[in-house]
């Protein structure tokens, strides 16, 4: 290596492809190499081949095997992935995520034998060894509080849902719930990364990013994944919400989500500033993208490339996001369904709007966040307008994708990233209480392409505490989503930091076959 | 130890008349409860321990049928001294070995358990089988010369006959643990099974694709399992699974396969409602008339975890795919796809990695200028085009000639085109198509009445059409359910 022309007495430099690491890092520090170091290292390489021919096949063969997986090149092409592993159910996914964890006892999970047990203890045995977070583990009593709201059957199926989703009740037969999700994390900012990135801490790629990587885009006029938030309401207890949640991690950040905003421009800066007219953009585009390629020659590193890409993507946007978020062609029957809050930009229902116009301009993955579900405190105050916001959102989404045709082939997924407790946390009354953090179980919804409709997975005990039958990790919920679109989670994988790196993790997990249609 | 106190027992035998018969008693005291204490000195912890053990220990079910062969014969040796004599006193001889045969089979039997960690209850059934079994050969030996002396008659043929029949069941529980419990009556005929009332075996596992998967269960699943599964089990029944399913609750067995008069559960709902023993009870949803003609015939048809199809019952399901014809292989096409694929026009879709799955037609980029002259150039590919996505193109009713072509569509997408319906019952040539979508066009009603003769198609589309007016489909109120 050279060393610096004023230094007279400098250690050796430290060459990191002579350290003992794994042969996958040093591939990795090799793909981030310069061209000239690349060109200076060349004598060296060409010795160690004749010294490798020298000592036969054997020597080499471990380095080779680990080469001829992906390659040399770092972003391997999709060709290579053979994706989809086989006939998907479903192209496309709009998820729905209820940040801060909706209490499923209030909402779908239906316990009438509470009401009896109005503020005893949950018995020890149910709780059993569990740590329980910081708000409530100090508290001298755990009293059941049971849901405030009445709930009823609905559908043919004749399942019961709770008085606070009078909307969402009307397409339950179209709805595969289940009950006995489960997660390892009880605080909000692990559980929302475990249930978005398969992992707990941040670095990892989001289901959306993976799914950009594995199947790419079917539109090439909008990115592949697209993420809406719903403006906040004050009034409601908003944890954050921030890009890790719809990050690419290590894959390339082409695949990475696309935010719209929430209110303005759907995107800041996209339309042309005044003086400046599409063909000056495109000029400047053009000699952006020669310099961008200049430094890729260099450099070699990837991330240029994916820079490259954004603009030409952004470029396309100005055309294709003002045509998407024109409303005004819709028609009556539009607002008759979703309601006339649909027409405000970044309410849940303009969202789930713009998810359905997105589905059929093929936007492979939508992802709506929803926050304020973090009902610590008086449920029977914010629970209700909770779910007034985001009910009628959800069944005029399904509706109108069944009755356009698109709910065949989209899979359309209900989530938060935990549940709530079924004891309240501080005090009880008659009628307000609160429900701290609960990860042992929760419900969860999924509708359209690839799973069972009219059915409910999985059962909890008489408190909503335990999973008595069929749990579902994070994990198998992700393997399960994979699976409706045509992925085998155990081949969609990308080797980095010495492990072939996939959506579930480590751990075994399964495709939730019991949901499947 | 054992041997030398078997040892020690065996020359007493051989020398009973000139011991003091309390002596020969006391050492086989001794020795039944050194047998009887032998479980609880080294406990089957269900960890595995040393190998040499195992090593031992697996001649066991070689060893074991030494002494089985010999007690087999005593019998035999019993009733032939009847009529000739010598072989009745070789019996006495046999009987001896054996009991060697039983100590030494039973030590290497609790090496193999011991070592290799197994604590299951069929090998602790095993084990106390094999001790209470050896005992039972050592109370013969100790009994019979009283009978060969003619002093007491009953005493030893009794214990010969109890020691056989333990025989008979410690080396089926050994049997079973080899072959697994279900060995003998895998392959017993049907009426033998159920003259024996062993029910259905439940070794097979409900097969996901099964009439009890698909259909019976869910029907429990919504109906039943409330009352009946692991939060709330009432009546001791389970309904949550197909193994208990068939073990029933407090009453019995709620299903007695091909005897639906007989099985409680489906006696229970069809039942008047007004009786007390209706189910479900507390007034909650009864079952359909069409689920306990399911239930009925599921039960009558053997009440099988694995039948797929029900004799009588049709039921029309869409996820029961008739399985999709493959399309041809399209390798030789594959650089052309590739070029569409980076081109700037409609691009050809790989539905997965297998080229029997087909291709879908792309045309969402270029929807605009995308017409019926367009979709001609696309006839080439027509035999491995699964899916033409032609929503929003610019194609007209010119476009159902090309399509007839198009013979492995299984879907098309003609939403928000200008098409009309004329010419639409060409696409009856379409065998396989199973979805179109005519939204948002100007099709009515009766241009619609040829697809009626299409079996395969199930999913039609017809939102905001002179055939169902968008007004109709969405009125929005929580009250009333949407028509669609």
């Amino acid at each position: 290596m050279k060393q610096h022309p004023l230094c007279t007495d400098c250690e050796r430099a430290l060459d990191v492809l002579s350290l003992p690491v794994p042969v996958e890092l040093k591939r990795e520090w090799a793909e981030l190499e310069t061209r000239r170091r690349f060109l200076g290292r060349t004598g060296k390489v060409l010795g160690w081949a004749a010294l490798a021919s020298l000592l036969g096949d054997k020597s080499l063969s471990v380095e080779a095997h680990a080469a001829g997986d992906t390659g040399p090149s770092a972003v391997p092409p999709r060709a290579d992935l053979r994706l989809p592993n086989f006939a998907p159910k479903a192209k496309r996914a709009i998820y729905l995520f209820m940040s801060g964890g909706p209490p499923q006892i209030d909402m779908w999970d239906y316990k009438p034998n509470l009401v009896a047990l109005f503020n005893q203890d949950v018995p020890a045995s149910v709780r059993g060894t569990q740590q329980l977070t910081g708000m409530t583990a100090g508290q001298a009593h755990f009293p059941i509080a049971p849901s405030h709201w009445p709930f009823k059957r609905h559908g043919k199926t004749g399942t019961w849902i709770s008085d606070l989703l009078p909307y969402t009740a009307q397409i339950v037969d179209d709805l595969t719930i289940i009950k006995s999700t489960n997660t390892d994390a009880i605080n909000h900012e692990p559980a929302i990364m475990l249930m978005n990135t398969g992992n707990m801490n941040a670095g990892k790629p989001c289901l959306g990013s993976w799914l950009a990587y594995g199947l790419g885009s079917m539109n090439d006029n909008l990115p592949t994944f697209m993420v809406l938030q719903t403006q906040l309401n004050p009034k409601e207890n908003n944890q954050p919400v921030s890009s890790r949640l719809w990050s690419s991690g290590f894959l390339s950040s082409e695949y990475a989500g696309v935010g719209l905003r929430s209110s303005g421009d759907p995107v800041l800066y996209l339309s042309d500033p005044d003086g400046v007219d599409r063909d000056v953009r495109r000029k400047m585009l053009d000699a952006v993208r020669e310099l961008n390629q200049q430094t890729y020659e260099e450099l070699g590193d990837p991330e240029t490339h994916a820079r490259i890409s954004q603009y030409e993507m952004a470029y396309r946007m100005q055309t294709s996001v003002p045509e998407l978020a024109d409303l005004s062609k819709e028609p009556q029957s539009t607002w008759n369904l979703y309601g006339e809050e649909a027409k405000k930009p970044g309410t849940f229902a303009y969202n789930c709007l713009m998810a359905r116009r997105m589905a059929e301009r093929g936007v492979r993955f939508t992802q709506i966040y929803k926050r304020g579900w973090d009902v610590h405190g008086d449920v029977t105050g914010v629970l209700p307008q909770l779910c007034q916001e985001t009910d009628r959102g959800c069944y005029a989404l399904i509706t109108d994708l069944k009755q356009r045709g698109l709910l065949d082939d989209t899979l359309v997924i209900w989530a938060g990233e935990f549940g709530r407790t079924v004891y309240s946390q501080g005090g009880l009354t008659a009628d307000n209480y609160g429900r701290d953090h609960h990860p042992r179980c929760f419900t969860t919804w999924m509708a359209g392409g690839g799973v069972r409709p009219g059915i409910t997975y999985g059962e909890t005990d008489e408190y909503s505490y335990n999973v008595v039958k069929d749990p579902v990790p994070v994990r198998d919920f992700n393997a399960t989503i994979l699976h409706c679109l045509g992925i085998d989670h155990n081949k969609l994988t990308y080797k980095f930091q010495g492990l072939a790196q996939k959506l579930t993790g480590p751990a075994p997990a399964g495709v939730v076959q019991g949901i499947l249609a | 130890m054992k041997f030398l106190k078997s040892a020690v027992a065996s020359i007493e035998r051989r020398l009973p008349q000139r011991r003091p018969i309390r002596v020969t008693w006391l050492a086989a005291l001794l020795l039944g409860a050194v047998l009887l204490l032998l479980p609880f000195t080294f406990k089957l912890d269900g960890r595995p321990h040393a190998d040499w053990l195992q090593f031992l220990g697996r001649f066991h079910p070689l060893a074991v049928h030494i002494p089985i062969g010999l007690i087999v014969l005593i019998p035999v040796l019993e009733f032939a001294g009847e009529f000739r004599p010598a072989l009745r006193e070789a019996a006495g001889f046999v009987l001896a070995i054996a009991f060697i045969g039983c100590l030494a089979a039973l030590t290497l039997g609790y090496l193999l358990a011991y070592g290799s960690g197994s604590a299951g209850g069929l090998v602790i059934r095993h084990m106390w089988g094999g001790i209470a079994f050896t005992l039972s050969v050592l109370v013969c030996l100790l009994v019979r010369p009283t009978w060969t002396s003619g002093n007491v008659q009953r005493l030893y043929p009794a214990t010969l006959t109890c020691t056989l029949l333990l025989l008979a069941w410690t080396a089926h529980q050994g049997g079973s643990l080899t072959h697994g419990r279900t060995y003998l009556t895998d392959y017993m005929p049907p009426l033998l099974k159920r003259m024996l009332a062993l029910g259905v075996v439940h070794a097979k596992a409900p097969a996901s694709n099964s009439f009890y998967a698909k259909h019976i269960d869910p029907i429990f699943d919504a109906k039943c399992v409330e009352c009946h599964g692991a939060s709330k089990t009432q009546g001791g029944l389970r309904l949550d699974s197909y193994t208990q399913l068939m073990e029933g609750g407090r009453d019995g067995a709620v299903i007695i396969p091909d005897n639906p008069a007989r099985s409680l559960l489906l006696v229970r709902v069809t039942l008047p409602p007004s009786h007390k023993r209706f189910m479900p009870a507390e007034g909650k949803p009864p079952l359909t008339a069409e689920q306990i003609a399911w239930i009925k015939a599921w039960i009558q048809q053997g009440a099988s975890p694995t039948a797929i199809r029900l004799n009588g019952i049709e039921i029309q399901d869409e996820s029961e795919d008739e399985p999709l014809q493959p399309v041809g292989d399209y390798s030789t096409l594959m650089p052309a796809i590739l070029a569409l694929e980076s081109g700037q026009g409609a691009k050809l879709v790989l539905v997965s990695s297998k080229p029997s799955d087909g291709l879908i037609l792309n045309t969402v980029d270029v929807a605009a200028t995308f017409g019926d002259a367009q979709l001609l150039q696309f006839q080439k590919y027509a035999p491995y085009i699964v899916e033409a996505e032609l929503g929003r193109t610019a194609v007209t009713d010119a476009c159902f000639t090309t399509l007839t072509t198009f013979t492995h569509l299984r879907a098309l997408h003609l939403e928000d085109t200008r098409v009309t319906g004329v010419g639409l019952a060409k696409l009856t040539a379409l065998s396989q198509l199973k979805y179109l979508n005519l939204s948002g066009t100007n099709v009515t009603q009766a241009e619609l009445a040829p697809l009626r003769s299409m079996k395969n198609l199930r999913h039609l589309y017809l939102y905001n059409t002179p055939a169902q007016p968008a007004s109709l489909a969405s009125a929005a109120q929580p009250d009333g359910r949407s028509a669609r």
